[in-house]
């Protein structure tokens, strides 16, 4: 499970406090050396912010997922770019003057590297919209562009201020395959709260991820299931249980996992994803 | 101790029954028999008869069904090879059969019909029994089955897997596990329609044999003389198990086990010939499969237990004594 794991590992990171991480990772990116000439991402999520906010000449390897449109919200503008494997090798060829991670030192081909000094800039997961700002404006800064970051959220912002709360309260499921519900403190739970829907797992006071079986889902009876539009097909039995006949009576939201799975700019596609189809859905 | 036949019957079709009367009762939610009661006269609200009507009376029903084709096939595999280890996982026919769905439902092709599904579980079963007929047919020891059974079982397993590495699924370690442990969670109405005539189809041709499997305990000569058509037996028998096993297969996955445990179980209860457990094979596979997707149910675990695991911790001590007495022979 993916986002399981993003989760487990989100969790500590919260714990230790985000004031404490902000003071130590925003030192080494601030170093006055102009701008990088040789970016690597090893996240997936901070590919999409280096890609929204570095120029292409810049960015000189991402992951290698970054151009998969069903997992990163900037795919497309991630195609023709350099993409690492993740191989300490690599890294050493490229010999970067900027490493962007969440965190860049616990990934397994920093850690291999441990005698090198890079220029490193650690991100945190962003659970929030206000996490997500706060990510974009290190990036930016960190990149060299803190213009560009302070414009990005301009827009988000206005984008944002233009949606309504078109949920009007009603109960909402995050509903992923084998039966996986997204609890609170998370970007989706962040997502709900903005249109107006209330999470049902903070109804029923489930953690961050819950399993709950169809038959609890169906005599919880929320008003929304959202779903990762991957699921709309029956692919495998873990998506054949979404499309079982007995949740056929639920209104459902489908958003692609691409906007959600990160805390990045595509917060505001996934946003005004939801609220369409809330207006959409009560229209009818 | 042997019972009369029609006790026997009775005792394990109670036992069936409550064991089917008990997964209609118990699931994650908790509903008043006030409530239950209402749903089956009619008058229920949504949220019972959502329950009780589209999640628990399908499982209930595939458990029931896929636990009688198991017990059965075993039954008969038994009697016909003259093995007391023959059962479909042990010969990997399940597991073949788990493949022929892998493929149906990874490459997409389950999506241009639904009988696709059952048809290339029922040809992955078949595969594997005339392969291992042909293994079996030329050779003295109940062993060489066996062991060209597990060699069928883990070359099918392999394929399994490979096949979902090679799908664009991210989550195939997830999906493997479910179709080499066997699950009855979350199975709908359509289920029930791709395995119900299957297993209909395989039973009836499996119970056909009676005579002839009692005959063949006197040798292929003896049943011969006997008047036992042994080509129309052999050929009701493989197309009866991969028919059934398949279909069984396609919405459940591989649950191993039930097949091999469950005459064993019964044939002391009987006169020990194989026309005679056939029928209590079925009702207790059928009691024992539920019985199992209950403690599945029952039993709280972070991540679902699987149906495989409950049937294999029953199942492996009986395999093993069977395999300590069997040793001589090797």
């Amino acid at each position: 499970m993916r986002r399981t794991g993003r989760i487990a590992l989100a969790l500590p990171l919260l714990a230790l406090g985000g004031a404490a991480l902000w003071a130590t990772t925003a030192s080494p990116a601030a170093a006055p050396t102009g701008k990088p000439k040789r970016i690597v991402s090893l996240n997936l999520c901070a590919d999409q912010l280096v890609l929204a906010l570095a120029d292409r000449d810049q960015i000189a390897g991402l992951t290698h997922n970054a151009t998969d449109a069903e997992m990163s919200g900037e795919a497309a503008k991630a195609r023709g770019l350099p993409l690492l494997s993740n191989s300490a090798e690599q890294i050493l060829a490229i010999d970067p003057d900027l490493v962007i991670g969440m965190p860049a030192r616990r990934s397994a081909a920093m850690r291999a590297l441990k005698g090198h000094e890079y220029n490193m800039l650690d991100l945190d997961t962003a659970n929030t919209v206000d996490e997500i700002y706060a990510s974009i404006r290190q990036t930016a800064a960190a990149v060299g562009h803190p213009e560009r970051g302070e414009a990005l959220i301009a827009r988000m912002q206005a984008s944002l201020a233009r949606l309504g709360k078109p949920g009007r309260g009603k109960v909402a499921a995050y509903y992923q395959r084998r039966g996986f519900m997204t609890g609170t403190g998370t970007l989706i739970d962040d997502l709900m709260q903005r249109v107006g829907l209330v999470n049902l797992a903070a109804k029923l006071g489930k953690p961050p991820l819950s399993q709950l079986s169809l038959e609890e889902m169906v005599a919880a009876r929320p008003d929304y299931l959202i779903v990762e539009s991957a699921t709309d097909r029956v692919a495998d039995q873990g998506t054949e249980m979404l499309h079982h006949p007995a949740l056929a009576g639920i209104k459902r939201i489908s958003i692609p996992q691409a906007w959600t799975v990160c805390g990045s700019p595509a917060y505001v596609e996934a946003a005004e994803a939801m609220a369409e189809q809330l207006d959409r859905s009560r229209a009818r | 101790m042997t019972f009369s036949r029609p006790l026997l019957l009775a005792g394990l079709l109670a036992l069936t029954l409550v064991a089917a009367i008990g997964s209609i009762l118990f699931g994650p939610v908790s509903l008043s028999l006030g409530r239950m009661l209402a749903t089956f006269t009619g008058h229920g609200d949504p949220i019972a008869n959502a329950i009780l009507l589209e999640l628990r009376l399908p499982r209930m029903v595939l458990g029931l069904a896929v636990g009688a084709m198991l017990g059965l096939a075993g039954a008969a595999l038994q009697g016909y090879l003259r093995n007391p280890l023959a059962e479909p996982a042990v010969l990997g026919i399940s597991n073949t059969a788990a493949l022929g769905a892998v493929a149906a439902l990874y490459f997409g092709l389950s999506q241009l019909h639904p009988a696709v599904l059952p048809v290339l579980a029922v040809l992955g079963a078949m595969l594997s029994l005339g392969v291992l007929f042909t293994l079996a047919g030329t050779s003295e020891s109940p062993l060489t089955l066996i062991l060209a059974g597990i060699a069928v079982a883990t070359l099918a397993s392999a394929g399994i897997s490979l096949a979902l590495n090679l799908s664009p699924n991210p989550f195939a370690a997830m999906e493997i596990m479910t179709w080499l442990l066997g699950s009855l969670e979350n199975r709908s109405i359509d289920h029930v329609w791709i395995a119900l005539p299957c297993i209909a189809v395989g039973m009836g041709l499996l119970l056909w044999d009676g005579r002839a499997l009692d005959a063949l305990t006197l040798g292929e000569d003896g049943a011969q003389a006997l008047g036992v058509e042994l080509r129309a037996t052999r050929l009701r028998l493989l197309l009866g198990t991969a028919i059934g096993v398949g279909g069984a297969v396609a919405v459940s996955g591989a649950i191993g086990f039930v097949g091999l445990i469950v005459p064993h179980l019964v044939r002391p209860l009987t006169d020990r010939s194989p026309s005679a457990i056939l029928l209590p094979s079925a009702l207790g596979g059928a009691a024992l499969l539920s019985f199992a997707d209950l403690a599945v149910r029952l039993i709280n675990t972070q991540n679902e237990l699987k149906l495989g695991v409950v049937t294999a911790f029953l199942g492996v001590p009986v395999f093993l004594i069977h395999l300590m007495r069997e040793r001589r022979l090797w």
